[in-house]
């Protein structure tokens, strides 16, 4: 099958998403072809020499949804390829759905998987996982981060510019930068993490606890955010950070995919967690069934003897 | 000599006319003060408290003259009760006087005021005026030298102090003054006016005795006269309020809350402004003395939230008086820290009714303005919404708790002898549900077959009625009642005091009419019975009465019955019975994340001072906080929470 | 001005999951379902807007079986002038595309002048709706707002990007905005406005060829990896079992 990736550029860096999707192509595919709205002094380089359809920041926009659609749809007329994979990003879920609509395309969201020739999601918060199939092309996918295990290559593309130009009702503003960080979760070697079943606010203190007993950050998942109870500087997650501690407590987390896709790097997981079919299970070293108000106090006492 | 003295001696009958018009355009005046006060009564809506009449006339007379109310406190409810009496003999003796001379005697020549019985009167009337002066001084030494915290001291007070003194003091001179002159040589009468023969041994000999007796006589007149007065403008007008308040309390089940009837669709609901309370709301604010047994006893006060009971009313009673709008002086914080723990109620001697003036209240805040104490509340709300439960579990996994327990679906068809109501608290949250075992696993130890609804159960609607939610409390609860009916259910048993009251008593007003006990209730019934048998052995505890059991429902005895049938002693906590002291998670409470100082931490306290090391509660809620305070205070090694259910299933005979 | 708002009805994720015998969906009998979390921004978000100006007309539309009449009715409570229910009992079977050309098809000849969406539902969490309808539409959009402010016919959003930064764009009506989390605090509807809302009108539309591009193949628990060992038994143990796995792991 013919694959078309996707990269992804913020502030003028390549991220390292196109590698993730490279390497999830390779999976299914026999030629794989890449596009990018980048910066040329940043340009993906793989393990081999591919294809790459490429325009300049400079005239079509970091991200200008009309602009990069129809560009993107130039090359999908030119090169109709069987499968289009783009980041599950903001740029991802944004930019992939325009061309489903624009080509009347099937597509695919937050896949991790590809199985039986056909791919996998999760729905409802990571309980179940769907299989769609279509027999339309291309189809559109978009990949979940860390779905794939991908490295950047030391071959340069063969790059084709694209120059049209395209109309824009989009007048992008700039940026406006993640309130400030008062920790950098992405350097700590111990995160201890707080999610939705540490039940009330309060609680976050016990967690503290067993962070402090540990020498570690505290970190949490996203509703612990959402209800205001830790800052989003603490948040860990495709919409937080993505961290790589040597150890990570997930402290009643259940797992939804954007928080194991952000936590997934860590070298050792516990979690602790009164369900023990939570999804956290799938990558935890350790699944401590308890309730966390009374294990953590016992557990920083078994700490600090 | 007879035994009797000469009314209007010294001043003469010239006075009677001065004196009646005096006295009698003093109370004239405060009468018409009071009945200016009705117009703001008035703005008040409509509500019957003069049904069964005789009743509460009857009622309010016992209560009043008994001080029954005002015993609610021991110590100053007595030396109230001495003041009231040594007042009320004073004012009988007084009319008895008045009935003589200026009726009796000049119309029909008739006196009674003469030999033995005039021994007796003077005597008691004496003494009652020397009762009145020491229990005077004992409120003016507490309240101007002791200065309890929280009471307020106005002008008011000094007033009604200086004037009761005025009173009592200038009467005692009249009277020694009169005895000097008339029966400083019969000590044999004297004796029968001790207090007055001290004054008369002071001034005998004096060379103006009459004059000077005039003067008090006259000054004694214009202090009455003024204490009429006062009753039209100051805090004395409880002399009348009060036994009015009586006549006019409410005499519906305790906790009954007005079910609102949503049909009329331009409706408000609940309170906003003064005029959205009942005439008896506000009329209960000017009975209100500011006597601060309310505030003293609301576990919301003593753990530093944003509400008195005393100050609540008094801001209410404001605003009815100022036309302040209540939202300006009573912030939503003092509206959301009430537990309804019904403790200001129960204590209140002049009966005013603190909690359904905050539930009114909350009412509008949440059905008109959508709002809530917290997020945290407003995501219990929508699970209860959604799931039936306040955590958000999966409805259908509702009986989860009691698989392996061999406990009946209704749904399955079987027979049961009971519904048990398994409550929220007791179906999802790991330590209730080992309540809810113990007490399944008692029942089968008793031959009873025991029933649940599993799934088909909701969440009773108890917290967010309290919280204000009428609407979505009436729409589980009649999913609820759907349920029972369906199943022709025909007695219910609660763990939850909370599912007890409601179901019992508020849900009667949504046309269900089965009998609803609580566990402790049935537990005995099961040991009177004879159906389980338990072994007897020492053990220490302090036992917790829940507010829902025991100032709602009045339960106190029964648990500490079987408690003591084991052959285990109870140290009391100082707040028991009557005074329990919350746990902090009634009114929906246990929803909201507590700030500060915890309720269910001063609780804990108070049963670590007792010494126990087993807390014996009765209610989910309260074990729930309890296992809370006892972390926060560290006293979680030391002392643990049971409920009675837990102890009977380790006692029991198998 | 004309504003559209679509709603999901979702299955309450705290539900255990019953696959259907087919392997295509689960039960539905034993699930609670509820209007779908994003969906409850962006109609909070519509809301507000619709009150900010004085002639508006704000409608809410839903696809499904009669059930999800409940979420627009919660959408009417909480301030929409009238509904549409586009009546479809196996709303699972549709994909992104066919839903998003279901609401095409009504809204096509309105003239709506600003759409709301929310970014992503619950359960399949796709994230295309909006901005499929928006293209088939032929409108702008932006996905993933964050803030949303309006004035005089110019919108100026927020977008949230990852890490927490976010991109702020401008654009004019008509557009289509998806509503991420923390966009605003939804409301709770109030005991008049539910009184009102029953007497909203609730349009009945059909669906009869649903122009799926994609169906589902099969529906699965995930599999178990067995990576994590259980530990269960008394707080003391736990402990101790923690303690030993943290020192053979170098951490302590």
């Amino acid at each position: 099958m013919k694959t078309l990736i996707v990269a992804e550029y913020r502030e003028g860096n390549l991220l390292d998403s196109i590698y993730e999707s490279y390497s999830f192509a390779k999976i299914f595919s026999d030629e794989i072809i890449c596009f990018a709205v980048g910066s040329e002094s940043a340009l993906p380089e793989f393990d081999k020499t591919i294809k790459l359809y490429f325009s300049g920041i400079d005239r079509s926009g970091e991200y200008n949804p009309d602009v990069h659609k129809n560009l993107l749809k130039t090359v999908i007329d030119k090169e109709s390829p069987d499968i289009v994979v783009m980041p599950h990003s903001s740029y991802g879920w944004d930019l992939a759905p325009r061309l489903s609509a624009l080509l009347k395309a099937p597509m695919i969201s937050e896949a991790i998987g590809y199985q039986d020739n056909k791919f996998v999601k999760p729905v409802c918060n990571n309980k179940l996982r769907l299989v769609l199939t279509t027999d339309k092309k291309p189809l559109i996918v978009t990949l979940q981060s860390g779905a794939a295990q991908g490295e950047k290559g030391s071959v340069k593309p063969d790059m084709i510019k694209l120059d049209e130009s395209y109309e824009t009702r989009y007048n992008f503003i700039g940026y406006e930068e993640a309130e400030k960080k008062d920790v950098d979760l992405t350097k700590a070697q111990i995160i201890v993490s707080a999610g939705r079943g540490v039940g009330k606010k309060e609680n976050i203190a016990i967690v503290e606890t067993l962070a402090q007993a540990l020498g570690g950050e505290l970190g949490s998942s996203r509703p612990v955010v959402d209800a205001g109870w830790l800052p989003h500087s603490r948040q860990v997650g495709t919409t937080g950070q993505t961290v790589a501690p040597k150890l990570y407590v997930a402290c009643g987390i259940s797992g939804a995919i954007q928080h194991l896709a952000g936590m997934k790097k860590a070298e050792k997981v516990i979690a602790i967690n009164t369900d023990k079919d939570a999804p956290i299970a799938e990558v935890a070293d350790l699944l401590v069934v308890a309730d966390l108000t009374q294990f953590i106090p016992v557990l920083v006492d078994s700490l600090k003897k | 000599m007879e035994f009797t003295r000469e009314i209007y001696w010294n001043v003469g009958h010239v006075v009677l006319i001065p004196m009646y018009l005096i006295a009698l355009g003093s109370i004239a005046f405060s009468i018409h003060k009071l009945w200016q006060r009705r117009i703001v009564y008035l703005k008040g809506k409509p509500v019957n408290r003069f049904d069964n009449l005789s009743e509460r006339v009857w009622y309010a007379i016992k209560t009043a003259i008994g001080q029954v109310r005002v015993l609610t406190d021991k110590e100053m409810g007595l030396v109230h009760l001495l003041l009231f009496f040594g007042f009320l003999l004073l004012t009988i003796g007084t009319t008895l006087v008045f009935i003589q001379a200026d009726m009796l005697d000049p119309i029909f020549g008739i006196r009674f005021l003469k030999g033995g019985f005039y021994k007796i009167f003077s005597l008691v009337m004496d003494l009652a005026g020397l009762i009145m002066f020491l229990a005077l001084l004992i409120f003016t030494i507490r309240r101007f030298i002791i200065k309890p915290s929280g009471l307020e001291t106005t002008k008011d007070d000094v007033i009604m102090h200086l004037l009761l003194y005025i009173i009592i003091i200038t009467g005692f001179i009249v009277e020694g003054f009169r005895m000097a002159a008339t029966e400083i040589n019969r000590p044999e009468m004297m004796i029968f006016s001790p207090v007055g023969m001290v004054f008369a041994k002071i001034f005998a000999g004096l060379d103006n005795i009459e004059t000077i007796h005039k003067a008090f006589w006259w000054i004694h007149l214009f202090a009455v006269a003024g204490f009429f007065v006062s009753i039209g403008l100051t805090k004395f007008k409880h002399i009348l309020l009060i036994p009015t308040n009586y006549l006019v309390h409410n005499t519906l089940p305790k906790g009954t809350i007005d079910t609102l009837n949503f049909e009329n669709e331009d409706a408000t609901y609940g309170v906003k402004s003064v005029s959205d309370f009942t005439w008896k709301d506000i009329f209960d604010t000017d009975a209100c003395v500011k006597c601060k047994r309310c505030q003293d006893r609301c576990p919301a006060y003593a753990s530093e939230k944003p509400l008195s009971p005393m100050k609540f009313i008094a801001d209410v009673g404001d605003s009815a008086f100022t036309g302040t709008e209540l939202e300006n002086v009573i912030s939503k914080e003092t509206l959301w820290s009430c537990t309804t723990c019904g403790n200001c109620q129960e204590v209140c001697p002049a009966e005013i009714e603190h909690v359904n003036k905050i539930i009114n209240m909350r009412r509008n805040l949440v059905l008109m303005e959508g709002e809530f104490p917290g997020d945290e509340v407003m995501l219990a709300v929508n699970n209860i919404e959604t799931n039936g439960n306040p955590f958000g579990f999966a409805f259908a996994t509702r009986a989860d708790w009691a698989k392996e327990l061999g406990v009946g679906l209704f749904s399955d068809g079987g027979e049961y002898d009971i519904l048990y109501f398994v409550g929220c608290y007791a179906s999802f949250d790991k330590r209730n549900i080992a309540i809810a075992k113990s007490f399944v696993e008692i029942c089968k130890l008793a031959n009873v077959r025991v029933g649940i609804l599993g799934k088909e159960e909701k969440c009773c609607g108890e917290p967010v009625r309290k919280l204000g939610n009428e609407y979505l409390y009436q729409t589980i609860a009649n999913e609820n009642i759907e349920v029972f009916k369906k199943y022709k259910i025909s007695r219910i048993v609660t763990t939850c005091p909370h599912c007890f009251n409601t179901l019992g008593r508020d849900y009667k007003e949504l046309g269900l009419d089965v009998p609803v006990v609580h566990h402790t209730q049935f537990i005995s019934e099961l040991i009177n019975s004879g159906k389980i048998r338990l072994n007897s052995g020492k053990m220490l505890v302090t036992y917790h009465d829940s507010c829902y059991m025991g100032r709602y429902m009045g339960i106190y005895d029964e648990p500490r019955d079987i408690i003591r049938s084991m052959g285990i002693e109870i140290n009391e906590m100082d707040r028991n019975r009557e005074n329990s002291f919350c746990c902090g998670g009634g009114g929906g409470r246990i929803f909201v994340d507590e700030k500060g100082t915890k309720i269910s931490a001063l609780r804990v306290e108070m049963a670590n001072k007792t010494g126990v090391d087993t807390i014996v509660a009765n209610c989910p809620f309260c074990t729930t906080m309890f296992e809370d305070g006892l972390k926060v205070t560290s006293l979680d090694s030391s002392i643990k929470v049971k409920d009675l259910a837990e102890i009977v299933l380790e006692r029991i005979i198998k | 001005m004309n504003i559209l708002v679509c709603v999901k009805q979702v299955p309450d994720l705290e539900a255990k999951f019953k696959i259907n015998p087919d392997g295509k969906w689960f039960a539905e009998d034993e699930i609670a379902f509820k209007m779908n979390e994003y969906d409850e921004y962006a109609v909070e978000e519509a809301v507000k807007l619709r009150e900010s100006i004085p002639d508006g007309n704000l409608v809410v539309v839903s696809i499904g079986p009669e059930r999800v009449k409940e979420a627009i009715k919660k959408a009417l409570a909480m301030g929409c002038d009238s509904g549409v229910h586009i009546k479809y009992d196996k709303e699972n079977e549709l994909d992104s595309f066919a839903k998003a050309y279901a609401i095409y098809q009504y809204a096509k000849d309105k003239n709506f002048d600003i759409i709301f969406t929310g970014m992503q539902s619950q359960d399949k969490g796709s994230a295309q709706v909006g901005i499929i309808l928006a293209e088939l539409l032929g409108i702008a959009s932006v996905s993933t707002i964050v803030d949303f402010k309006f004035n005089n016919g110019e919108i100026e959003v927020k977008k949230e990007l990852e890490g927490g930064k976010k991109s702020v764009v401008k654009l004019k009506t008509p557009a289509l905005l998806t509503c991420q989390l923390g966009l605003n605090t939804p409301r709770y509807p109030t005991l008049p406005n539910i009184m009102k809302a029953k007497k909203k009108p609730i349009e009945e539309l059909t669906l009869d060829n649903p122009q799926n591009l994609c169906v589902i193949d099969k529906i699965s628990y995930p599999e178990k990896k067995g990576g994590a060992v259980i530990l269960e038994g008394n707080p003391k143990d736990l402990a101790q079992k923690v303690v030993s796995f943290l020192k053979e792991n170098g951490i302590l």
